[in-house]
């Protein structure tokens, strides 16, 4: 053990370890995380087979259960669906469209949000109401139905699917920094920058955001396990991700038909990918905020 | 039998990493019945350590590692929660810093007390509530009756401290310790506050543990005093000895550092060191090249006909926190703004530094010419500020050293390389070691906080800072410390200070010439000297009446 610590990169980690040390639900669910993201990073290294390229897939394939046997003499391992598609391929190219979506939409979202947050912190005034009332706006409506909503003006598409849930994820981000940020401004570091005849702008960036992110931060991952189930949602409705690039909720939506005729590990087997990765994406988020939390307390 | 014995008392906090911290060391204490002991020491020094083990409040990371405490003939040392449950409020009672916080925000004054008695004593009902309005009779709370219906944010802090008081004796108890009980309060109030509460305990019966850094209270209280540092009993005895004659060094520094309000000494004589290093030297010289001293009769500050009105909540509501306030400033000398809570002093600085907008009609000036509140950054290489609360003044996200110099680098005075030396050549002038540039503000006491804030101020070489009750969140001997520094600076650069302070001892010991603001108009002015000794308003007298005095002769009272 101390051997090892002494190395420069592990003892960068050890922190991180400690984090997880004791808990054994979080640390599965770590070791779930990355495996999720090594298959969807690797997933045309990993998958036996394009399932997108039409002409590696054989519709005398169709239909075979688990662990059936293909037109070539392999074998597989999850079944294949109608056009003889093979499942485990599908789910592992659908696992990277799922995450990009979600991290992507995460991403977009927790940004503009972090800005419009501060700016209001920042200028308050009308510039603050207008953006609240924005906000207010935004999280009335319920997120799913704002996103059907933008995707029937906007067409399908996964740019689109990536606005439409990043438009439901700044308003909570906005709220949250500028909830943060006005009891950081009543401080007297903030004060003392202004008398420092210190930029607004530089004010915002490096005095608001470091000392305003933390709470963003601990929902991060939280927000990304959303996301995806959201995106799963709409794909299941039809309203998702094109064909050409199927998610998990696209996969499960494509074997719906077939469930009650027995073809269940069409629908299932993504199903259980998605509950897997979100569960897995959720124990860790949680971990991380209880410990994030006596720090958020501490600091008040 | 004595009241309370500790003998040896040891108790340790785990740290995270499964050490152990040894808050006590083999403390010991006798205390009889009816007496007033004092604990005295630096933040840290582990006196509220001992408060709470004699309720058993301790945290579940502490543990009594050695040594028992006697309650009578019970060793509380070993009670559990459940036995403890039964002696405290009930034999031994607590009164803690802020009134404000220990009292239930929504429960009526007069619930809290009459659940108290009901829960203490055999009275119900109205016999309940006629106890209660006797015990703050005897709490010398005016108008008794009403207040019982009042919430706690409807009365001032003394008052709460008064209720509090009043609902620790309900229950008759033997002991009461109390934490730091007038710290939180204006000095106006708390020589009133402490008098009701050494009367109370003389006409109870009721012993006293007295937790406090303040040696002026220790001797206008104290029958006995317990003087304790880094959890080490330094010396213990009757407070006319201690005070008069301690024997031991750090005692010794302890009284040194409280500043007087009848004399001015040119320094306070505690220990700090200034290491006339290179980078101390290339410091002081940047400051010199950039802050121009002339000494002299030339008024640098001029305010003329402040007024500023904070909007209420409804139209036409105001409140009027400054009132027509002029005052100049010459330059050279230290100013002082005294007052107390909500007097307006804060604002004035608010106002001059630009942090709020003053109402229409006032005129600030700098050297002659008035002030333009949107040139910050012109604004910012002439005035400069220090905070009260060290630990909200710095960015926490920043080290000590980018604390300092991020403004100057902001605005291109300095290039960022010159820049990390000349930080930490500050810190030096400041009397902090280099190193302490690479560290966060989390890693400092709030005296090195302090320090790091001053030398903010400084980088930006400023005609004129203003000092917002720089010392007054430190403990006294650190307080000592960062006066004497500010001295040595105004001395070696010709600095210009606007001392804001509500503690006329620590006003006495900086100003030359000050002001005496009550309820946003000033009521006196003068040279320190004349107003502090001879004050023309009776406001001013008052003040300085309530002033705790360390009674340096020896006679017990």
């Amino acid at each position: 053990m101390s051997a090892s610590m002494s190395e420069p990169g592990l003892r960068r980690l050890e922190p991180f370890r400690a984090i997880f040390r004791g808990y054994p639900a979080a640390a599965a669910g770590l070791v779930g995380v990355v495996i999720c993201a090594l298959i969807a990073l690797l997933a045309p290294v990993l998958a036996p087979q394009n399932p997108f390229n039409q002409n590696e897939l054989d519709i005398m394939n169709g239909l075979l259960p688990p662990m059936g046997e293909m037109m070539d003499g392999s074998v597989s391992l999850l079944g294949t669906d109608a056009v003889g598609r093979d499942i485990l391929s599908a789910v592992m190219y659908g696992m990277r469209t799922s995450l990009l979506v979600a991290i992507l939409s995460v991403s977009i979202g927790m940004v503009v949000g972090v800005v419009l947050g501060l700016v209001a912190t920042m200028r308050g005034g009308w510039v603050d109401a207008i953006i609240m009332r924005a906000v207010d706006l935004t999280v009335s409506f319920p997120g799913v139905l704002l996103a059907l909503m933008l995707l029937a003006v906007f067409g399908s598409g996964v740019d689109k699917v990536i606005f439409a849930l990043a438009i439901g994820i700044w308003a909570q981000n906005a709220r949250l920094v500028r909830a943060v940020g006005l009891s950081e401004m009543k401080k007297d570091y903030i004060a003392a920058a202004r008398i420092g005849g210190i930029s607004d702008l530089r004010i915002m960036f490096h005095f608001l955001l470091p000392n305003a992110i933390s709470p963003v931060l601990v929902i991060l991952p939280m927000a990304i396990s959303g996301a995806i189930v959201a995106e799963a949602t709409l794909s299941f409705l039809g309203v998702g991700v094109p064909i050409t690039e199927p998610s998990l909720g696209l996969l499960i939506s494509n074997g719906n038909d077939y469930l009650l005729s027995g073809r269940w590990w069409i629908s299932v087997v993504p199903g259980l990918v998605l509950v897997l990765m979100v569960l897995s994406i959720n124990v860790v988020a949680d971990r991380l905020r209880d410990h994030a939390n006596p720090y958020l307390q501490a600091k008040g | 039998m004595a009241l309370l014995t500790i003998t040896d008392l040891s108790i340790a906090y785990g740290l995270a990493d499964g050490r152990e911290l040894e808050a006590i060391k083999d403390f010991s204490l006798t205390l009889q019945r009816g007496q007033i002991v004092g604990i005295v020491g630096q933040s840290g020094a582990g006196k509220s350590t001992i408060g709470k083990a004699i309720l058993g409040l301790l945290g579940e990371n502490a543990r009594i590692s050695d040594g028992e405490i006697l309650l009578g003939s019970e060793n509380i040392a070993r009670f559990s929660e459940r036995q403890f449950g039964a002696i405290r409020g009930k034999r031994v009672g607590y009164i803690y810093q802020n009134p404000m916080t220990a009292l239930n925000p929504v429960l009526s004054v007069g619930e809290q007390l009459i659940e108290a008695i009901e829960a203490n004593t055999h009275r119900r009902g109205q016999a309940a509530r006629d106890h209660a309005i006797a015990l703050l009779t005897s709490a010398e709370v005016s108008h008794p009756e009403e207040r019982l219906s009042k919430y706690p944010h409807q009365l001032s802090g003394g008052l709460c401290q008064r209720i509090v008081f009043a609902i620790a004796i309900a229950a008759q108890p033997d002991l009461i310790i109390a934490d730091e009980p007038t710290t939180a309060l204006d000095v106006t109030v708390q020589q009133a506050v402490l008098g009701t509460l050494k009367r109370l305990a003389l006409q109870e019966q009721i012993a006293i543990i007295l937790i406090t850094h303040d040696m002026g209270v220790v001797s206008q209280m104290c029958d006995e005093v317990y003087v304790l540092s880094r959890g080490r009993l330094v010396e213990h005895g009757a407070t006319a000895r201690i005070i008069g004659a301690p024997r031991e060094r750090y005692t010794r520094d302890l009284m040194a550092a409280i500043p007087s309000v009848d004399e001015k000494r040119p320094r306070f004589d505690v220990l700090d060191a200034f290491e006339e290093t290179p980078g101390r030297r290339r410091g002081i010289d940047y400051l010199k090249s950039g802050i121009a001293s002339d000494v002299g009769q030339t008024i640098l500050l001029s305010v003329r006909d402040l007024s500023k009105t904070f909007k209420g909540e409804k139209r036409g509501e105001g409140f009027r926190a400054l009132d027509q306030v002029s005052f100049e400033v010459i330059a050279g000398e230290t100013f002082g703004i005294v007052g107390e809570s909500g007097s307006g002093k804060s604002t004035i600085g608010r106002a001059i530094l630009g942090l709020v907008e003053p109402d229409a009609g006032a005129t600030i000036s700098l050297a002659g010419r008035a002030i333009a509140s949107g040139d910050r950054k012109g604004l910012s290489q002439r005035l400069q500020c220090i905070f009260q609360d060290p630990y909200s003044s710095l960015n926490p996200r920043m080290d000590a050293g980018t604390n300092i110099i991020y403004g100057i680098v902001a605005q291109g005075l300095v290039d960022r390389r010159s820049a990390r030396v000349l930080a930490e050549d500050l810190l030096e002038v400041v009397g902090l070691p280099r190193a302490a540039s690479r560290k966060m503000p989390h890693a400092f006491s709030g005296g090195e906080r302090q320090r790091i804030g001053i030398a903010r101020a400084l980088a930006y070489r400023p005609e004129l800072i203003f000092c917002d009750e720089p010392t007054s969140a430190l403990d006294v001997t650190v307080q000592a410390e960062v006066l004497n520094l500010l001295k040595e600076l105004q001395e070696s650069l010709g600095l210009t200070l606007v001392f804001v302070s509500h503690d006329l001892a620590v006003v006495r010991q900086m100003c030359d010439r000050l002001i005496v603001m009550k309820a946003g108009q000033i009521v006196e002015r003068g040279s320190a000297e004349q107003v502090l000794t001879e004050p023309g308003e009776p406001y001013t007298g008052q003040l300085l009446a309530a002033m705790p005095r360390v009674l340096r002769s020896a006679e017990p009272s």
